[in-house]
């Protein structure tokens, strides 16, 4: 039966039962009258002992419903009705829950985008990553040997220079295997993907550039494949372009260039770099039988290498799912941010279920005289929940228009951070529904108590009396949300207060060096133009020559890793009197400064003790002298006379003599001074002796300039003196070093910003709430405040006792805020710094300040009560 | 004094006294009241009203149907009648009712001594 028909039957039906019910009662009347009733008394009796007609009608007809469309729409339009006629009530409620839900939407929609949606590859369940990094050999080893899964290797973090394409570009990318796309089922929007063979020596001049990279520098020219171009000073030939979205393993890259895996370059293909693996799972293969395979061949892998490596090398071999991998940590930061997110809504929706409750009791006569009129209670209590649902929808709507800004303003916010997958983010399907979800369920949420309140109206005692019962209840119960609504805020604010004094802890660590005044430019010549030390070395003297000489310039130097830029230069090193077998220990590894010899005193770093390094110590045929920081000295000679002694890379037979001692610098963050698997930190001369752990000498270097006053005005002049020397050399990242130092502490400043954004939201409403119960409190209580000043008390007393309820909701909201805060802010413990979960100043400076919000909040309503006019308020009803 | 409230038995038991009458004569819902009243010797207070959102019940289970009729008073009534599906249900109802009903005496009867 199709439902027009339906429609048709249930209306002959609903006829049938009222005309069935009227000759019930006619029938019925006219036996009373027959047995000596008058008419009037007799049609009364007779719908007596009937019952309530409309009702029995109601639940007559409500068989034949399934889905009382029609009621709904009933519902839908008394609600809307109700709420154009109550404007104020609608739209505060409505904007806020439409910041909480647009909060949570926005959130939401970066939980989903970056913890949630697969990876944009061919099934994408079944791709892997080890956990351990392996050598470029042991890469090709398993690449031929592992049965469980199929690998590719990648390396982040190629930075090399495009010449002869106009101005000199440093370009961003990754170095990968082979079958690295293919692996990963991704095709190249133009031209091929590598194949297999592309990693060997010979047939690795190639390159495949990014959509964007392919659209900004080669205009979309679609004839670019085939070309070649001058990459890093090699030439390579530009085989394809990947699809837009494509950007694996980071969002920066713009190029790929293969490995050359080189069995005869011993160092690089058993020595660093050490590369990362992915893998796809083969037909029945699961993650475990990967993972076991994997272990007992590192066991193998390390027989292979040329020369003895301790046992320990990896601990474990743990495999884990791609996606896993690539959101690594930020998934308990994004979780916290969700929970945070989830209290500001819950607060909200408290918010609105009190200004509901409030309603209600306004509301008493319209549902008595409606439950009078045969409304069953659950009726009343579906028109009213349909209500707020309206009004959840209408949050909804408008909480999506707010999400859509926080959204673009989290994305650049949070830019600078460490999330990945961050341009995906946007309001997806997923989002819209979660959002409407959340619309009708805080509804539900919210409009359930006021609902159930109303709807138990005892009909004589409201109709009598109107407004002044079931009072007691709903009193407590607002009082009640008031209370939780403080508590949240406190939790709120209190994480939010932590992670401030954390920040400031942060922004007040001295990093070892002075950022002032210094403009600071990465310099990188290409690998061909460095071959020849001496050249290289004279290119830099000039520039350093030139730049001192610029006006305003009071020194330059250069380092190759600039402090808090991310940047890591380590070598593995031996120090004297240490044995030379560490046996199952592996080498130290160093952080290994290389600078020009003015680097000390242009960043203002202490030295201890011993000299820094002079001019003659960068001579070719100088002796070879290194500086240890101070925290390196005391780990490795602790108590001992550290000038005189020797260090060296594990490579090199030189030993350098340790000729100072220098203050430790912060080059990993301002909370780590070096990164967790760096040992130590020692300084070279940039000479030709000072090679990385690559075994070349240093070549893209940081020049550092201090100027008398605003460092940011040397940029111009600067690229001009370098583009002078070579106009092949790359300039970038100009910029000042205190702009460095506040970059590296970007991450927690915008995670500060959110919790900051969410307390003031949390303390917003929470002071609401508390205002509307205690002036909802004033209004009930009014005949007896009159009646209080009639019988003598003075306004003072009146004050008090207005006051003195608000201060009992602001003592037990902030006592129950400051131990659900004692448990919640434990999971935050990893985004602290300088400052514990359980911080008793933030502790208490929370609990005084929202006790004196709370307190505020409740002072309007006293001052309102103490100005009552005692004659005016008696009469009040 | 008359308590308003109607004093329901269990859940069903209207609609198994409707359906006991019904399987006796088709009857119209007034006469239908008329009679349960009588034969409980009104000592079940049923509101009369309820009679019929139990009626609907039935007829959209398909236990009665419903046909609009004249009466010997000349009145239009809408008369139910069993179906043989109705029937079923009564005789399943009232055995498992009469099973239950042994249950409560047995319980019951020692208290009473």
């Amino acid at each position: 039966m199709n439902w027009i028909t339906h429609l048709c039957k249930r209306r002959r039906l609903y006829d049938d039962l009222s005309e069935e019910i009227r000759e019930h009662l006619e029938e019925r009347t006219r036996e009373l009258i027959e047995d000596g009733m008058s008419p009037e008394e007799a049609s009364l009796a007779a719908r007596r002992s009937f019952g309530n007609v409309t009702l029995f009608e109601e639940r007559g007809r409500q068989t034949w419903h399934w889905m009382s469309l029609r009621d709904f729409l009933a519902d839908v339009r008394y609600g809307l009705r109700a709420l154009r006629k109550n404007p104020s009530f609608t739209l505060v409620a409505v904007l806020t829950l439409a910041l909480g839900i647009g909060a949570n939407s926005a959130i939401f929609s970066l939980v989903d985008s970056v913890l949630l949606r697969l990876l944009p590859f061919v099934q994408p369940d079944r791709l892997v990553a080890a956990q351990n990094y392996y050598p470029q050999g042991g890469f090709v080893a398993m690449r031929t040997n592992l049965q469980a899964m199929d690998v590719a290797a990648y390396l982040e973090g190629q930075e090399l220079n495009l010449t002869g394409e106009g101005e000199p570009e440093r370009l961003y990318g990754a170095m990968v295997s082979a079958e690295f796309c293919s692996l990963l089922g991704v095709e190249a929007e133009q031209g091929r993907v590598f194949q297999a063979g592309d990693d060997q020596p010979g047939k690795d001049a190639k390159v495949i550039l990014s959509h964007t990279l392919w659209q900004n520098k080669f205009r979309a020219d679609p004839k670019v494949i085939g070309r070649r171009i001058m990459l890093g000073g090699v030439s390579r030939e530009i085989v394809g372009v990947m699809p837009p979205d494509f950007h694996f393993a980071s969002p920066r890259n713009q190029f790929w260039v293969q490995f050359h895996f080189d069995p005869r370059a011993t160092q690089t293909y058993w020595g660093a770099p050490w590369v990362p693996v992915v893998g796809r799972l083969r037909e029945g293969a699961s993650i475990e039988t990967a993972h076991t395979e994997l272990e007992l061949f590192q066991r193998r892998l390390l027989t292979m290498f040329p020369w003895k490596m301790p046992p320990t090398t990896w601990q474990t071999a743990t495999v884990v799912p791609l996606q896993q991998q690539i959101v690594g940590e930020v998934q308990s930061k994004l979780l916290i941010l969700f929970g945070a997110v989830a209290l500001v809504l819950l607060i909200a929706a408290a918010n609105v279920a009190n200004l509901l409750l409030a309603r209600a009791t306004v509301r008493q006569r319209e549902m008595a005289v409606r439950a009078t009129l045969g409304a069953g209670r659950w009726r009343i209590c579906r028109q009213l929940l349909t209500e707020s649902m309206l009004l959840g929808i209408a949050g909804a709507l408008v909480g999506l228009a707010f999400a859509h800004f926080g959204i673009s303003w989290l994305k650049s916010m949070l830019a600078a951070g460490d999330i990945p997958r961050l341009a995906t983010v946007s309001i997806e399907l997923r989002v819209l529904l979660f959002t409407a979800s959340l619309g009708i369920f805080t509804g539900l949420a919210f409009g359930l108590a006021p609902a159930l309140q109303l709807s138990r109206v005892d009909l004589t005692e409201s109709l009598k009396t109107g407004s002044r019962n079931a009072v007691g209840a709903s009193h407590r119960l607002r009082a009640g949300l008031a209370v939780s609504e403080i508590a949240l805020a406190v939790v709120l604010v209190t994480a939010a207060g932590l992670m401030m004094k954390s920040l400031w802890q942060l922004m007040h660590v001295d990093p070892g060096f002075h950022s002032e005044s210094i403009l600071s430019a990465r310099i990188t010549p290409n690998q061909a133009f460095c071959d020849d030390f001496g050249r290289c070395q004279s290119f830099y003297n000039s520039l350093i020559h030139d730049v001192r000489s610029l006006p305003g310039v009071r020194g330059a130097a250069l380092v190759n890793a600039l402090p808090l830029n991310g940047r890591v230069a380590f070598i593995a090193a031996r120090f004297e009197g240490y044995p030379q077998d560490l046996g199952d220990q592996l080498n130290p590894l160093l952080f290994d400064s290389v600078i020009t010899p003015d680097y000390l005193s242009v960043m203002q770093v202490p030295l201890l003790q011993g000299r820094g390094f002079v001019d003659t110590d960068t001579l070719p045929n100088a002796e070879p002298v290194a500086l240890i920081t101070a925290s390196t000295a005391r780990k490795y000679w602790p108590g001992q006379e550290v000038l005189g002694r020797h260090v060296k890379p594990v490579w090199e037979n030189h030993w350098r003599r340790i000729v100072g001692v220098v203050a430790d610098v912060h080059e990993d963050s301002l909370s780590a001074i070096l990164p967790s698997w760096i040992d130590g930190a020692i300084y070279e001369p940039y000479s030709e002796h000072a090679d990385l752990i690559n075994r070349r000498p240093a070549l893209e270097m940081t020049l550092v300039v201090r100027g008398t006053n605003d460092a940011s005005s040397f940029g111009g002049a600067l690229r001009q003196v370098i583009a002078r020397l070579n106009h092949e050399v790359p300039v970038t990242e100009v910029e000042t070093l205190q702009r460095v130092v506040s970059r590296s502490v970007s991450a927690p400043r915008s995670m500060m910003s959110l919790f900051a954004i969410f307390g003031a939201l949390a303390v917003v409403l929470g002071a609401v709430g508390v205002y509307g119960v205690i002036s909802y409190s004033v209004e009930q209580r009014t005949s007896e405040i009159g009646v209080r000043m009639a019988l003598g008390a003075q306004r003072r007393d009146i004050q008090l006792l207005i006051l003195g309820q608000g201060t009992r909701i602001a003592m037990l909201g902030v006592s129950l805020g400051l131990g659900g805060a004692l448990v919640l802010t434990r999971l935050m413990t990893k985004l602290l710094y300088g400052v514990t979960a359980s911080d008793p100043t933030i502790f208490i400076a929370v609990a005084i300040s929202l006790t004196m919000v709370a307190l505020a909040a409740s002072y309007i309503p006293a001052l309102r009560a103490v100005r009552l006019d005692p004659l005016v308020a008696l009469r009040h009803e | 004094m008359k308590t308003s409230k109607p004093r329901d038995l269990f859940p069903g038991a209207l609609e198994i006294m409707i359906l006991r009458t019904l399987h006796r004569q088709a009857l119209h819902g007034y006469a239908l009241c008329q009679y349960i009243k009588q034969a409980s010797d009104h000592l079940l207070q049923i509101e009369e009203g309820s009679l019929y959102p139990a009626l609907q019940r039935l007829l959209k289970e398909g236990l009665v149907t419903a046909e609009w009729k004249v009466s010997a008073t000349n009145r239009r009534v809408r008369v139910y009648k069993l179906t043989s599906k109705g029937a079923r249900h009564l005789e399943r109802e009232v055995s498992s009712f009469e099973r239950m009903l042994e249950g409560v005496t047995r319980v019951l009867a020692p208290v009473k001594l």
